[in-house]
């Protein structure tokens, strides 16, 4: 009788398992892998003296630097970063019950790195370390408030309007980045990181950057952990979650602003690492079912697994140079779309 | 209920003055763009009315938290084509929301009375499809099931038998029919003026934003007011315990 039920609950936990497999595995390669060889035993060497108690046989300071400074943040900047787009896709699709919707595709990636970049071009960021990322969660929040009010009418989201509101949106907030990136041309280093910010990646990322995403993280996470079930009710729509229960304007709010701290928390560490939030919440949809309860934290794991991944690939398809992070994301991200793209269509197509 | 409401500068309903009494059956009747649709909106809360107040046991339904309302009054819209792939058991469970608690969810408890739920409704055997894979009639039934999930006194039902066959039709009203003979409340908008009139309690007839006539099928469905509000020529058929009607066009 439970059998479907059953099987989707029994599948979460065998999910869960591979992907922190995945994860652990990515990561391990990750922190193996990379411009110096190293040796596994000291690899773990390395990664026992600082995690457990006790001495395991330091490593050469060397390696210990290499692995524990270098790459050790950057693959944990990578699961963060991965995590958090993934469960902020995940919640604006149902969000705008729209399963084309993401950071990437609506223009909340892009707020936020406009954010930041203003952060930095007029020297804000220098301040302390959060300043880039509050930036980058207001950007975040301007911009999805901006394509809710275009895009929605009367609780609903149409596909082609919130595509083209995004596309519109993309293409004014890059123009006011190239404005402030002209701006500063003479300060190089800002030319640099807002360079780097457009392109999107998790080189040279540090313990700094680990500590400047995991505010926002947490508390994305939590918002979003509490209202996962309403975000269930919202998928029926505004007056069905309405005469069920659910407080629609609180919970909009709420969801809104979760998905804009991830967006920005995590934009403004690695820059626009785009189709993270868009692939990885149907894929999971997929196997899982739309509830969002096993569908958040699920999303959030594969995000993490995927993007540590994706960087992996990134530091070692073109080897010894580094292709940006984003780019790899795009040759996957990009194909599977416009699949989806096509198949709405068709679907549009049957039901008329 | 006792107001109206107003959406983008049109006023839908306007003077709506309705009371919905404990265990009665009312059809709300009318026809299309009369407000029906909206007058059940805004007795389940979804909608504020823009003037005057809706009242649930005395107290104000615009103040009370969602929740609490949710648990005595529930709302099955006219069916839309769900577009994400619940299964028809999460689907139902759905409507255990004003009961579930944020950190637990459902408890097995919920889960006994959403077996029950899907055997009102004979949907039992549904429970492992997709609801995009349904029919119109089986969506109905869902929609039904997930709405006698909320254990809610007082039912809104929005067109319920459009989509049904003549059988499951007259089983959703005979159901409708059990549940206000144990005790509910039920308000439903029929387009089906001989299945109102047999399975009624009360007829709330509306016409172009305002309740025009409200009491006994007997007494509210005469052939001057169907002409009045339908435009058609009502013929009684003789005979029958409840008015029965054979309607012609006026042309």
């Amino acid at each position: 009788m439970k059998v479907a039920l059953r099987m989707r609950r029994v599948r979460f936990w065998w999910y869960m398992a591979g992907g922190a497999v995945l994860l652990a595995g990515f990561a391990a390669v990750g922190l193996y892998r990379g411009s110096v060889a190293l040796e596994p035993a000291d690899v773990a060497a390395v990664l026992a003296t600082r995690l457990l108690p006790g001495d395991y046989g330091a490593a050469d300071p060397r390696v210990e630097t290499i692995v524990w400074s270098l790459r050790a943040p950057r693959v944990v900047v990578a699961a963060m970063v991965g995590g958090c787009l993934a469960l902020a896709g995940a919640q604006m699709q149902g969000l705008f019950r729209n399963p084309l919707a993401s950071p990437g595709i609506v223009g909340t990636s892009t707020g936020a790195a406009v954010g930041a970049v203003f952060a930095l071009t007029f020297g804000l960021a220098g301040a302390f370390a959060l300043v880039a990322p509050l930036f980058a969660v207001g950007g975040a929040l301007l911009s999805l408030l901006i394509v809710t009010r275009i895009a929605t009418r009367d609780g609903y989201t149409p596909v082609t309007t919130l595509l083209l509101a995004g596309v519109a949106l993309n293409a004014l907030l890059a123009a006011v980045n190239s404005w402030l990136i002209a701006r500063s041309w003479e300060q190089y280093e800002a030319a640099r990181q807002i360079a780097f910010w457009m392109m999107g990646g998790v080189a040279d990322r540090g313990w700094l950057h680990v500590g400047m995403l995991a505010p926002g993280m947490v508390a994305g996470c939590l918002v979003a952990a509490w209202f996962a079930r309403d975000l269930d009710l919202l998928l029926e729509g505004e007056e069905v979650a309405a005469s069920l229960g659910v407080d629609v304007a609180r919970a909009k709010r709420a969801v809104l602003w979760s998905a804009a701290i991830l967006t920005g928390s995590a934009v403004a560490v690695s820059g626009v690492v785009g189709f993270v939030g868009l692939v990885v919440p149907h894929l999971v949809r997929l196997l899982l079912g739309p509830a969002h309860r096993r569908l958040l934290p699920a999303a959030f794991l594969t995000g993490a697994w995927f993007v540590v991944g994706a960087d992996l690939l990134a530091r070692t398809l073109a080897a010894p140079r580094e292709l940006f992070l984003g780019v790899v994301t795009a040759f996957v991200g990009a194909p599977f779309f416009l699949y989806l793209l096509v198949r709405h269509e068709k679907e549009v197509a049957v039901s008329r | 209920m006792n107001g109206g409401v107003e959406r983008s500068g049109r006023w839908l309903l306007r003077g709506v003055d309705l009371v919905v009494e404990p265990a009665t059956l009312t059809s709300v009747v009318g026809p299309n763009g009369a407000g029906k649709s909206t007058l059940l909106k805004l007795l389940s809360g979804a909608w504020r009315l823009t003037e005057g107040r809706a009242l649930l046991g005395g107290v104000d339904l615009a103040r009370m938290p969602r929740r609490q309302a949710a648990r005595q009054v529930a709302y099955v819209p006219q069916s839309v084509r769900p577009t994400f792939e619940f299964t028809v058991r999460e689907f139902v469970t759905l409507g255990r929301y004003p009961h579930e608690s944020r950190l637990f969810g459902t408890r097995s408890a919920d889960r006994g009375w959403i077996d029950h739920c899907l055997d009102d409704s004979d949907v039992r055997s549904l429970a492992d499809r997709r609801v995009t894979t349904l029919s119109g009639g089986e969506l109905q039934r869902v929609l039904m099931a997930r709405c006698l999930a909320t254990e809610a006194e007082i039912l809104l039902l929005d067109e319920p038998t459009s989509n049904l066959d003549l059988a499951h039709g007259l089983d959703l009203l005979g159901l409708a029919r059990r549940l206000v003979d144990e005790g509910r409340s039920v308000v439903l908008v029929l387009h089906d003026l001989n299945g109102a009139a047999r399975f009624a309690d009360r007829v709330a007839v509306l016409d172009a934003g305002a309740l025009v006539a409200e009491g006994p099928p007997t007494d509210v469905l005469t052939p001057e007011l169907l002409l009045r509000v339908f435009h058609v020529r009502a013929v009684p058929l003789v005979g029958a315990a409840s008015p029965v009607f054979d309607f012609e066009p006026l042309r």
